[in-house]
């Protein structure tokens, strides 16, 4: 088996290294070209005094802004350290048996995905993102109790550490374990990764030995600490500190959705606190909350789960609020139904609360209690479709702008009304009975957890990345990451639904083979949904230094459907203050595109005909051989793996008369791919297709690469006929673009030539 | 930074399908590639043995009568990596640990087997078989090769514009 504690140390080690390396690397080309010279004493301790003022400034800051990004920049780490968990256990899914990670490092894996991705990621970017944004909304100068807030976010890092501090003590006591004897670092070797489940019930939580299981319960104690400071903030910023003209009527509506949020947090955490202490209690002192002769193992899920629903409104309401704020500026449309999605949030808020029981549908809870939860949890589900219905009503006949936000936040309403109906699906106890415990489930609410709410905090942080950086971001990558995240978790968890719809159990490290393509295909989808985060945060980090500066006060034009709201009129008064920028006159202003090139046809040049021909003929020869030196790296590459064999150059060779060895069928290969092949290409590339003479190529690559198929065949299969496939097609898109990249390497150069030897 | 001619092959299905490699890449050669470098890193094809206390076991086979037919091993009975792992197990938080060497009684412990030891009954199990991960020999260089070129999909655009440029440069003099 692989070991867990190297592996993830590694790939976290490997990806905070690359984003400090990225993040100095553009700060350094940003920064003015010196003259040469050599660092002086005097330059080392002015930057060594600047880090550390920054440093002083990050760690005091009460700042609401500050501490804002702050939230946004720990949530992100947290995020990326859960989702290492989740590609690490969709690894181990590739195969039925448990083969790549033991059965309970399996365990562990989603165990720690859960917490981390639920309480350390998603809580602590949208409050993040309510610091940042949510006093410039309603006006405030900054949050009601700025120290306090500084605390509420200083309380999450020594969180996180202990509720992951397995992970870290096991690293640690494997390096340890290189100098030392076992026996010195017992301590280090006994500690590791809790394996429960992220509900942690009981018994299996009070009598599993772990101590790392304390030090967790602790953790999540902190966070629900951190958690309800923050939540009190937040509720006394919009009673008390809203600015002139903000009434409860025209309070922004994600605003309302944070404010409705804080008032759950605020009931549901403390609840939390208590069990948790009931549960070290149990755990260490003897005492009998959980225990069968006392409270029973009943009262733990009751307690978790009436923390736990609430929770996860907790993640999903802030998520609507920002949809609800953001998809209006794309479609040119005001929010349709403003007071009944205000409404709709509300409900969600009291609605929450009494629904937390159909997480226990199977357990032996009096069926008549049962009945009455599956009532309010189907109930719950009309607040939600308000929603959906006027995000929907909004974009009808809008003028939609297909931005990064507008493709997140289609898609996200697109992937929450499936997980949305399975979830009514799940409110049914006969239904539940049923898919208790499946991979249905699972599939349920990653189509949430992992579509609508990660979806809106990505889109806000595109939609808000011009006034928090005053730069852009890379906007085609970004909607490219924005497609790619909608399709990954489309993919994946839709997997997930038909699989547990065909009754396959979750949380098992080893399942029936019959399922293994589709786990395979889910996992592929969920290494999409890594990357596109990968690609997002190369985005956030680059763009940051290298990205276009903003020159206008209204970056995303929303003067022209008077939707310019206060955080951007903050901006514009920034803008203003500190560059001398004229306010932006309301009108839309499109992207000037540059006019599409004309592939240049090869007849084309100066001089006569036959002069261009021979011309072209020699410069086609010099491309095909640049092209077929590509190409036989590919083709020698897929000799050495095994998948292209030799013999079948020799056979080429025997088909002309010539000794059948494969030296000389691959001179041939060479002098046909020189002479033979780019002069066809002359001849028909002005019949194929592509605008572009590369475009072309590969077009003629493409069609040539079927012939070379079938010629050098020699009888692979399976994986190998793939493999011998792939080479072959990609060893021609090698030739195609090395002959005609050549080729026009050369006509530039003489182009340039003849205009400075005063021709054209 | 978002300059340039726009072509949907280049800038959006190349790249995509770029990422669709590099998943598929990575499924094929993290597995491929760790059966290649399993046997050289670690001990795999033994199992990992679970050992319950002797009051634990004691509570399990209390009831219903004469008890189990369980194999009855008695610690000198185990081989000497079974015995290691035993002990080890014992001392063990979690109860659990890998044989490391050969192991006869696995059959028993597949069952379920009560070891008697200094005078004590303890129930092993075996928790996890730990086989050795089989992969196809093709799977891991092929599955680099989709990396690769998957990164070769995810670069098109940047590399597109830069060809579009030179083709613009070439198409000067008509």
């Amino acid at each position: 088996m692989l070991n867990r504690a190297i592996v993830e140390g590694t790939a976290l080690a490997v990806l905070a290294l690359a984003v400090l390396f990225l993040w100095v690397r553009e700060q350094r080309k940003a920064r003015p070209e010196s003259d040469g010279g050599y660092t002086t004493r005097e330059e080392i301790e002015f930057e060594i005094g600047r880090i550390q003022s920054e440093l002083y400034r990050w760690l005091t800051t009460t700042d609401h802004r500050d501490i804002g990004l702050l939230y946004i920049a720990f949530g992100t780490a947290a995020g990326l350290w859960g989702g290492t968990d989740a590609m690490m256990l969709r690894t181990e899914l590739l195969t039925p048996p448990a083969d790549i990670w033991t059965p309970e490092t399996y365990n562990a894996l989603f165990t720690t995905h859960g917490l981390t991705m639920l309480i350390f990621f998603v809580l602590p970017v949208f409050f993040g993102i309510g610091n940042y944004v949510l006093p410039l909304l309603i006006g405030a100068d900054d949050m009601a109790f700025p120290r306090v807030n500084a605390v509420g976010f200083w309380l999450l890092p020594p969180a996180l550490i202990l509720v992951r501090m397995g992970l870290m003590i096991q690293v640690l006591g494997q390096v340890l374990n290189l100098v030392l004897p076992a026996d010195a670092i017992r301590f280090f070797l006994t500690m590791r990764e809790v394996s429960v489940g992220w509900t942690l019930y009981a018994p299996l939580s009070v009598q599993q030995p772990n101590p790392q299981i304390d030090l967790l319960l602790l953790g999540l104690h902190l966070s629900g600490i951190a958690t309800t400071v923050g939540a009190i903030n937040f509720i006394t910023t919009i009673v008390y500190e809203r600015g002139e003209g903000v009434s409860w009527a025209n309070l922004d509506i994600f605003s309302w959705n944070m404010l409705v949020t804080s008032g759950i947090a605020l009931f549901a955490f403390p609840l939390l606190g208590s069990a948790l202490v009931m549960l070290l209690l149990d755990r260490n002192l003897g005492t009998a909350f959980f225990a069968t002769e006392g409270g029973g193992a009943i009262l733990w899920q009751h307690l978790f789960w009436f923390w736990g629903h609430p929770e996860v409104y907790i993640l999903f309401l802030p998520a609507t609020g920002l949809m609800s704020l953001i998809l209006p500026k794309f479609v040119g449309r005001r929010l349709f139904g403003y007071q009944f999605i205000v409404y709709s949030t509300l409900g969600l808020g009291v609605l929450s609360f009494g629904v937390w029981a159909h997480h226990m549908f199977t357990t032996s809870a009096d069926p008549r209690v049962k009945l009455s939860f599956m009532a309010v949890s189907i109930a719950i589900a009309v607040p939600s479709a308000i929603k959906v219905f006027n995000w929907i009503t909004t974009m009808w006949e809008g003028d939609i702008r297909l931005t990064a936000p507008f493709i997140l936040c289609a898609g996200g309403i697109g992937t929450f009304i499936i997980g949305g109906v399975t979830g009514v699906f799940l409110a049914v106890i006969p239904v539940d009975i049923l898919y208790h415990g499946t991979y249905y489930v699972v599939g349920h609410f990653h189509l949430i957890v992992v579509s609508i709410i990660p979806f809106l905090m990505i889109a806000a942080s595109y939609y808000w990345y011009p006034l928090i950086t005053g730069r852009w971001y890379d906007t085609r990558m970004a909607r490219f990451q924005a497609l790619l995240i909608v399709f990954g978790s489309f993919v994946t968890f839709m997997t997930l639904l038909v699989i547990g719809g065909l009754g396959l159990p979750r949380r098992q490290a080893i399942y029936p083979p019959e399922y293994q393509f589709a786990q395979q295909i889910a996992t592929v989808g969920g290494y999409v949904i890594g990357l596109s985060a990968l690609l997002w945060l190369y985005n956030m980090l680059v763009s940051y230094w290298r990205g276009t500066p903003v020159t206008t006060t209204d970056p995303w034009g929303l003067k022209a459907t008077n939707q310019f709201t206060r955080e951007w009129q903050w901006f514009e008064q920034r803008m203003m203050d500190k560059y001398d920028m004229e306010p932006t006159e309301p009108e839309t202003t499109r992207r000037s595109y540059a006019p599409e090139a004309e592939p240049t046809g090869l007849a084309g040049g100066v001089g006569n005909v036959a002069q261009t021909v021979s011309r072209n003929a020699w410069m086609a020869a010099a491309g095909g051989f640049v092209g077929t030196v590509l190409m036989s790296g590919g083709l020698i590459t897929a000799i050495l793996i095994g998948v292209l064999d030799p013999v079948s150059f020799g056979e080429i060779a025997e088909l002309v008369g010539l000794p059948a060895t494969p030296a000389v069928g691959a001179v041939l290969f060479l002098v046909g791919g020189t002479v033979t092949w780019p002069l066809l290409f002359l001849a028909f590339s002005d019949y194929l297709p592509g605008r572009l003479l590369f475009e072309t190529g590969l077009v003629f690559a493409t069609l040539i690469s079927s012939g070379f198929a079938i010629a050098f065949y020699t009888g692979q299969s399976g994986l190998g006929f793939v493999g011998y496939l792939a080479f072959v097609l990609v060893s021609h898109w090698a030739y195609g673009i090395g002959l005609t990249v050549t080729f026009q390497y050369l006509k530039s150069d003489e182009a340039l030539r003849t205009r400075t030897d005063g021709g054209g | 930074m978002s300059s340039g001619a726009d072509s949907f092959v280049f800038q959006y299905l190349a790249p995509f399908v770029g990422v669709l490699l590099i998943a598929v890449g990575i499924a094929g050669a993290v597995p491929g590639g760790y059966a290649v470098i399993e046997p050289d890193l670690e001990n795999c094809g033994n199992p990992t043995i679970g050992v319950e206390e002797p009051e634990r076991t004691a509570e399990r086979f209390s009831e219903g009568g004469p008890g189990p037919r369980l194999p009855q091993l008695a610690f000198e009975d185990l081989s000497s990596a079974e015995q290691t792992a035993f002990l080890t197990a014992v001392d063990d938080p979690v109860g659990e640990e890998q044989v490391v060497g050969s192991v006869p009684n696995a059959d028993a412990f597949r069952r379920g087997a009560v070891v008697t030891y200094e005078g004590e009954q303890y129930y092993v199990t075996i928790v996890a078989e730990n086989t050795c991960f089989a992969a196809a020999p093709l799977q891991f260089p092929l599955g680099v090769f989709a990396i690769a070129l998957g990164f070769l999909g995810v670069l098109a655009p940047p590399l597109y514009r830069r060809l579009v440029r030179l083709d613009q440069r070439a198409g000067r003099s008509n």
